[in-house]
């Protein structure tokens, strides 16, 4: 027979989902998780194969999820099907939406790239006076990052920059390649700082909520786990106006069931979350549910060749490793033509090159080839898209998914500011690498669409005035007091970071303030 | 314990309790269970024993190793031009990478015949267009089809169009756009074909594009017809 009630019901089962469960089972809480995917094994579903045994040859199965760039024949399977899960936009504002339901989420997959926010983005309004603040500072959540970067045992150097806050990092004094200090000495001329890059090592190569998170609250006997459950709708009790019900499908028999529950914390995934709750019509007395959706731009950049390191010559001591350009733009000085800034990620390569970066074929091509091996140096842009109240989702009524659940229709577009800033950071990256002497094979000015950098942000943003945010500052709707969402559909603004540390530190701030208000029977 | 010697017990039980309580109340109706089909004799279970056997002795081909791809979608002017398109852009294997093959032999034209025609429209016109605009050319230019024109001939409607991209950003002129991502699905189609893995290992080294293959993750038991729909469905995005 099922219990009666769940104290804490988790929907979704990734870094912030796994964070909730982590520390409020960690208080003695009783909570249940449920995710809408299956439990990956991989000794199960995987094989190692070479490509020529695929039926495509490694090209993607003409079709199939056209908006996930990051997709191949290999890992097809991983990706929510855009079939099965639709999402609608308009042609010309295309959207990537770029989806895992397995448990753990893209916890399984993210690129572990590390970072605090630093307040140039939580006080940006009051740095630039565009949008709006954050409610907290880098001050309230710096304790929460200094945890979670030890969970996830973050590299990084300390580097003193208001703009790259450093964190509790486990040091990386690496010695840096002739080449990365060439390109560091020629950014140093003109006053463009070159970092260390930061990154969560994990454990045993994985950083996921499936290793760093869940283990410990599964050890506590107070989580329970239920795989393969779609929530449809959450729904209220009209005397208390509190959710008091979670209404999902069965994903395999699409058997409808229910359940109650307490407290009900959404870490679904920031446009799954939002979905969840415009179709349950919650929470929403601000109207600006999801409103304010953003995300980073990515795919501008530039490949290059060292030629010192060409013709056999390519040597650990000249190529290899990488580095990180903080924000630099817009921090002492304004930039006349867009606002805040963006990161570069660089890196070098002491393998192949991209035959892309020739305008050759045959046994020209195949000479490039090898003559330039071991020589590449790549830089991308890593670019904050303001947040704007125009960019949303709705519900589309006329698309329903596989479980007949309403669909998202997804309406954003980037604009002169993103472009402008993806071109600033193309040029800046040429005059640098020229300058260290590399040759610039191949440059790229257009971001990929909205969506590609997989760090959708905003929608259910957090505010102290309940007239212009759905969330308090700790992630507890302002119109439901037993409803938490601590993914990053909290976003009020996403900078140019990876946005995993602050999702996950947000998550382990309110989950706190969570189990500490049920403590004192506020909750 | 037997199912009937189970229910007569319940049966009991349940008297006994209610005689214990002192319950005046009508004897109890005996729900009778309809009695155990008799076992038919019949074939063993299919499956009986499979657990006991071992993996047979053999390696198994893909059917590129012992068969050709018929080819449907391109017309036989377009597959021609699409053929010596091959040879121009991926000849046979010099130097370090002597002994592997070439479009051709690795059969990437067929192949390609077969991943276009499953593709989406604007793919394929880009390709028929694109295959076209190469075979007028070549008789404008030279009066002969593309798939006699000479590497030199060849090169003088390529060369103009190739450009230096990055990934995901193609160039954006028609022509271009074709000529580039052409090469570029020769190179796959050639470099991931068995024909190549073989002269791979044939020369000591790995073969090229190992990775970890993820099977259907624990897939829905939907039937056809909530596939299709959802398929229908799934054509609103956009």
């Amino acid at each position: 027979m099922a219990e009666e009630k769940v104290d804490v019901l988790i929907i979704g089962s990734g870094h912030s989902g796994g964070m909730a469960a982590k520390i409020l089972t960690a208080k003695g809480i009783n909570c249940l998780m449920l995710n809408a995917g299956p439990i990956a094994d991989v000794h199960k579903d995987t094989e190692v194969k070479p490509a020529y045994t695929l039926p495509y040859r490694n090209f993607k199965r003409p079709g199939q999820l056209e908006h996930v760039f990051q997709s191949n024949e290999f890992n097809a399977n991983t990706w929510v099907d855009e079939k099965e899960v639709p999402y609608t936009y308009d042609p010309q504002k295309p959207y990537n939406w770029v989806r895992v339901r397995l448990f753990g989420g893209r916890s399984l997959f993210w690129s572990r790239q590390s970072f605090r926010l630093s307040d140039y983005e939580f006080k940006s309004k009051s740095h630039d006076g565009y949008g709006d603040d954050w409610p907290i500072s880098l001050a309230d959540l710096g304790p929460y990052y200094a945890r979670v970067e030890a969970i996830f045992r973050v590299t990084g150097h300390a580097d003193g920059l208001p703009q790259y806050p450093d964190g509790n990092f486990v040091v990386d004094d690496t010695p840096w390649s002739g080449c990365m200090q060439r390109f560091r000495d020629a950014g140093k001329k003109m006053g463009v700082p070159v970092c260390k890059a930061r990154s969560a090592r994990g454990v045993n190569g994985l950083a996921s909520s499936v290793n760093l998170l869940l283990p410990d609250a599964f050890e506590t006997g107070k989580l329970k786990a239920v795989p393969n459950v779609v929530v449809r709708e959450l729904s209220v009790d009209k005397n208390t106006g509190l959710i008091n019900e979670v209404h999902f499908v069965d994903r395999i028999s699409h058997r409808e069931m229910s359940i109650k529950a307490r407290v009900v914390v959404l870490a679904a995934g920031t446009l799954e979350s939002t979905r969840l709750l415009l179709n349950s019509k919650l929470a929403n007395s601000s109207g600006v549910l999801g409103h304010y959706l953003t995300d980073q731009i990515y795919g501008a950049g530039i490949n290059c060749s060292v030629p010192e390191a060409r013709n056999g010559k390519s040597n650990p001591a000249l190529m290899g490793g990488g580095g990180l350009i903080p924000r630099f733009r817009n921090i002492e000085s304004k930039h006349p033509k867009f606002l805040r800034g963006y990161a570069l990620n660089i890196f070098s390569n002491a393998g192949e090159m991209d035959p892309r970066s020739f305008a050759a074929y045959g046994d020209e091509l195949q000479e490039k080839l090898e003559s330039y091996h071991g020589s590449g140096f790549y830089a991308g842009i890593m670019g904050e898209v303001l947040p704007r109240y125009e960019n949303q989702v709705s519900i589309d009524k006329e698309v329903v998914d596989a479980w007949n659940i309403p669909a998202l229709r997804i309406d954003t577009k980037y604009t002169d500011n993103e472009f402008e800033m993806a071109r600033d950071a193309v040029d800046t990256s040429i005059a640098i690498a020229e300058a260290a002497g590399f040759e610039v094979l191949a440059k790229n000015y257009l971001p990929n669409p909205p969506g590609y950098s997989i760090h959708e942000l905003g929608t259910c943003r957090m505010g102290d005035d309940p007239k212009t945010s759905v969330l308090n500052k700790w992630n507890q709707s302002h119109d439901i007091k037993n409803l938490f969402v601590v993914d990053a559909s909290s976003f009020v603004s996403g900078g140019w970071q990876n946005p995993t540390m602050t999702i996950l530190a947000l998550s382990m701030r309110a989950s706190e303030h969570l189990a500490e208000e049920m403590r004192k029977g506020n909750v | 314990m037997q199912r009937r010697d189970f229910v007569k017990a319940m049966i009991a039980a349940t008297a006994t309790a209610k005689a214990a309580a002192g319950q005046q109340t009508a004897p109890p109706v005996v729900q009778k269970l309809p009695p155990a089909a008799p076992k038919a004799p019949g074939p063993v279970p299919w499956s009986r024993g499979l657990l006991d056997v071992k993996p047979l002795p053999m390696t198994p081909l893909v059917p590129d190793a012992v068969a050709e791809t018929n080819t449907h979608f391109f017309t036989d002017t377009q597959m021609a031009t699409l053929r010596r398109l091959g040879e121009i852009f991926m000849p046979p294997g010099k130097g370090s990478l002597k002994g592997y093959p070439s479009a051709i032999e690795a059969a990437a034209p067929e192949f390609l015949d077969f991943l276009i025609g499953s593709s989406p429209a604007d793919r394929k016109q880009m390709y028929q267009s694109g295959l076209d605009r190469l075979e007028t050319e070549a008789k404008e230019k030279f009066g002969i089809s593309f798939a006699h024109a000479s590497a030199a001939q060849a090169d003088q409607l390529i060369r103009p169009w190739l450009r230096a991209w990055m990934n995901e950003h193609p160039p954006t002129e028609e022509h271009a756009l074709f000529i580039n991502i052409a090469h570029m699905d020769f190179r796959t189609a050639t470099i991931n074909s068995q024909a190549w893995a073989d002269a791979a290992r044939a020369a000591g080294k790995p073969a090229p594009d190992v990775d970890l293959y993820w099977y259907p993750v624990d897939p829905d038991l939907r039937d056809a017809d909530s596939r299709k729909a959802a398929a229908r469905r799934g054509t609103a995005v956009n």
